[in-house]
């Protein structure tokens, strides 16, 4: 019996995904930028988040913008989107999306992008909060509701993405750093942990800039090979083909994941969450 | 010193110097630079820009009282019909380059190809046609061109319904003590800058509306003294030269401004261009030229005569030279989006029309005007 017990827990682990814990209770998602292109790069990389999903049931997909390139009628939503993750939807992920500069402005009524008409929102998946805001537009409305939004949250992960990277080594773009001086403030004031934004087309970690971890994942459709201009910011990078991550939050712990097209692991890691004062 | 300041102020260079310093800095240490320009923009922008826009109605109107250069608004007639056409071309070229793609975060933008900046293209044209109609029929068209994007802009601000009432009450009340001012005669424009010029910012702020274009609804009634066209100089012991006078007493802040303004605006991150920053240059390099020339084409095919002085190559030369908006093109992108990646685009776009002066050297040289006759 104890045997068959070992056996099972064996295999169970092999089938996981290294360095993921997979957890039964954690908060489990994966993130993906710049993708909409409806080419078959989009297919493959929406393939490999399938075939992780059934090794490791993340119930959440956040989106950090240009969602869909191009023409952006009812078909294209079905080209560039609902056909590509249609093993996800139908196995009940949800996608957040935020906006990108490619997106159309009626795009968060867009139902499945569970963006309920705002261009920035926030939603809680246990005890982590995901705040999700529009760069390409960042008015004094919205950074009053961030502000306040931040002070208000006593989540223990608080969680930002948008699609304009503040730090990116990313040769075409870059770091936004007009964006960056307004922002980065309040997420040191309100104990951001992590940041997410794509926009370059490229994967880069970033090394810890005040406490908090920046990632740039925009490279889930499109791409910008070999555009990754190493530097003293960069932790880790890929910049040689499509990317998604698989995240997992459970404790004072963040687990991270970088896939590539192939499937093939270009970067992981586990973040412990300091509380800041 | 006062010597260098003086050629600075002659020439019109606080902008240029502003950008130039804006442009190095931003791209070199950008935190510094961000945090200095993105609190101070307000007071540059909607408080400092004030004068500026003050200071510019002042010289039109100037223009148009009885002994002034356009006395008579038949003068101006061709000129605005060129910066309607031109404008209504850079709008069109804009709107067809962002319709073409896919950022439709873009199209509220088109406001911005409506600029063009006076000083540069007065400079511009003055150096490569150097005749005085050519450079009064550029000034014109860059006044008329301005005007447009003002009131479009004006338009566009997103009213405060709750605070309309009380904010239009404060523009009404500046109207009136400015009227009043003028009744009593009074000779001096410091009451009706301080007094009306306060009311109408607290109420064009209170509204909603732009408060850069706060002392619009006042400057006619400043005291005023006729004008020529030459309008960065003024010939010592001119009505101009008196310290009543606004022009005098503003002179050197206005470039101040001028120069603050660029140095908080133009600081734009040289990976910053994209799809906003070709739309602006379609607009302008493009659009604008096609749409002056064409207007004006058709205004002369129903009767309009060119300008004395103004040849059809000099024209040329005046419509391409008109697609520098810079200045105004810049103040428009930042009354239209706020901070974020599609302002820096646009921004860049603005900063970028600056190179319109390469075609209009090139296109003076291929058609043998002025300076290369």
């Amino acid at each position: 019996m104890m045997l068959r017990t070992v056996l099972v827990a064996l295999a169970l682990l092999a089938q996981q995904i290294a360095g993921l814990p997979t957890r039964p209770d954690s908060v489990k998602f994966a993130v993906m930028g710049d993708m909409g292109t409806g080419d078959k790069p989009q297919y493959e990389v929406a393939s490999q988040l399938s075939a992780a999903h059934a090794r490791f049931p993340f119930d959440t997909v956040i989106m950090l913008g240009d969602n869909l390139y191009g023409r952006q009628e009812p078909s294209d939503f079905v080209q560039k989107f609902e056909k590509p993750y249609k093993p996800l939807l139908d196995a009940g992920v949800k996608f957040y999306a935020a906006l990108g500069n490619h997106d159309a402005q009626s795009n968060p009524n867009y139902k499945p992008f569970n963006m309920n008409g705002n261009r920035y929102y926030t939603y809680t998946k246990n005890d982590v909060r995901f705040f999700v805001l529009d760069t390409d537009v960042l008015d004094p409305a919205q950074v009053a509701w961030l502000e306040k939004s931040l002070q208000a949250s006593n989540d223990r992960w608080k969680i930002c993405y948008f699609h304009h990277p503040l730090y990116s080594d990313g040769g075409r773009h870059g770091s936004s750093v007009d964006l960056r001086v307004i922002l980065e403030p309040m997420f040191i004031k309100y104990g951001v942990n992590v940041v997410f934004s794509g926009h370059d087309h490229i994967y880069e970690r970033i090394l810890p800039q005040h406490g908090i971890y920046y990632f740039v994942s925009g490279s889930a459709g499109q791409l910008r090979r070999g555009d990754l201009k190493r530097t003293a910011l960069t932790a880790a990078g890929y910049d040689q083909d499509q990317t998604c991550m698989l995240v997992e939050v459970a404790a004072d712990d963040l687990s991270f994941v970088t896939i590539s097209r192939t499937g093939a692991t270009v970067d992981s890691g586990v973040i412990h969450r300091t509380p800041r004062s | 010193m006062m010597r260098a300041l003086r050629f600075v102020l002659d020439h019109s260079l606080a902008v240029p110097i502003g950008a130039g310093v804006a442009l190095i800095w931003a791209n070199t240490l950008s935190d510094s630079y961000f945090r200095l320009a993105l609190p101070t923009a307000f007071w540059v922008n909607d408080v400092g820009m004030a004068l500026f826009f003050g200071f510019a109605l002042q010289e039109v109107i100037e223009t148009m009282v009885e002994g002034g250069a356009l006395h008579t608004w038949r003068r101006a007639t061709l000129p605005v019909v060129a910066a309607i056409g031109g404008s209504l071309g850079a709008v069109a070229a804009y709107e067809l380059y962002v319709q073409s793609g896919d950022e439709q975060v873009l199209r509220s933008g088109w406001p911005i190809v409506c600029g063009v900046d006076a000083a540069f293209s007065y400079f511009l044209v003055k150096s490569l046609v150097q005749r005085k109609g050519a450079t009064a029929f550029l000034l014109l068209l860059a006044i008329a061109s301005n005007a447009i994007g003002l009131v479009i802009i004006g338009l566009r601000q997103p009213v405060m319904d709750i605070h309309l009432a009380g904010g239009i009450l404060l523009i009404v009340a500046a109207v009136a003590v400015s009227i009043g001012l003028k009744q009593a005669k009074v000779g001096s424009f410091w009451p009706h800058l301080l007094i009306a010029g306060g009311l109408s910012w607290s109420g064009f702020a209170i509204s909603g509306l732009h408060p850069a274009l706060a002392l619009l609804p006042i400057v006619p009634f400043f005291p005023h003294a006729p004008r020529g066209l030459d309008v960065f100089h003024d010939a010592p012991h001119s009505p101009h030269d008196s310290p009543s006078h606004f022009e005098h007493v503003f002179r050197v802040p206005v470039q101040i401004v001028l120069f603050l303004f660029a140095l908080v605006n133009a600081g734009v991150l040289i990976r910053g261009y994209g799809t906003g920053s070709w739309a602006v240059l379609s607009g302008t390099l493009v659009g604008r030229p096609i749409g002056t020339l064409l207007s004006v084409a058709a205004a002369v095919a129903i009767g309009f005569h060119l300008p004395h002085g103004v040849t059809w190559r000099g024209l040329v030369v005046v419509a391409v030279a008109a697609s520098v908006g810079f200045v105004f093109a810049l103040f428009y992108a930042t009354a239209t989006y706020p901070v974020g990646n599609v302002l820096g685009e646009l921004k860049t776009g603005a900063v970028l029309t600056a190179a319109g002066a390469i075609p209009t050297w090139v296109i003076a040289k291929l058609l043998r005007e002025g300076r290369f006759a």
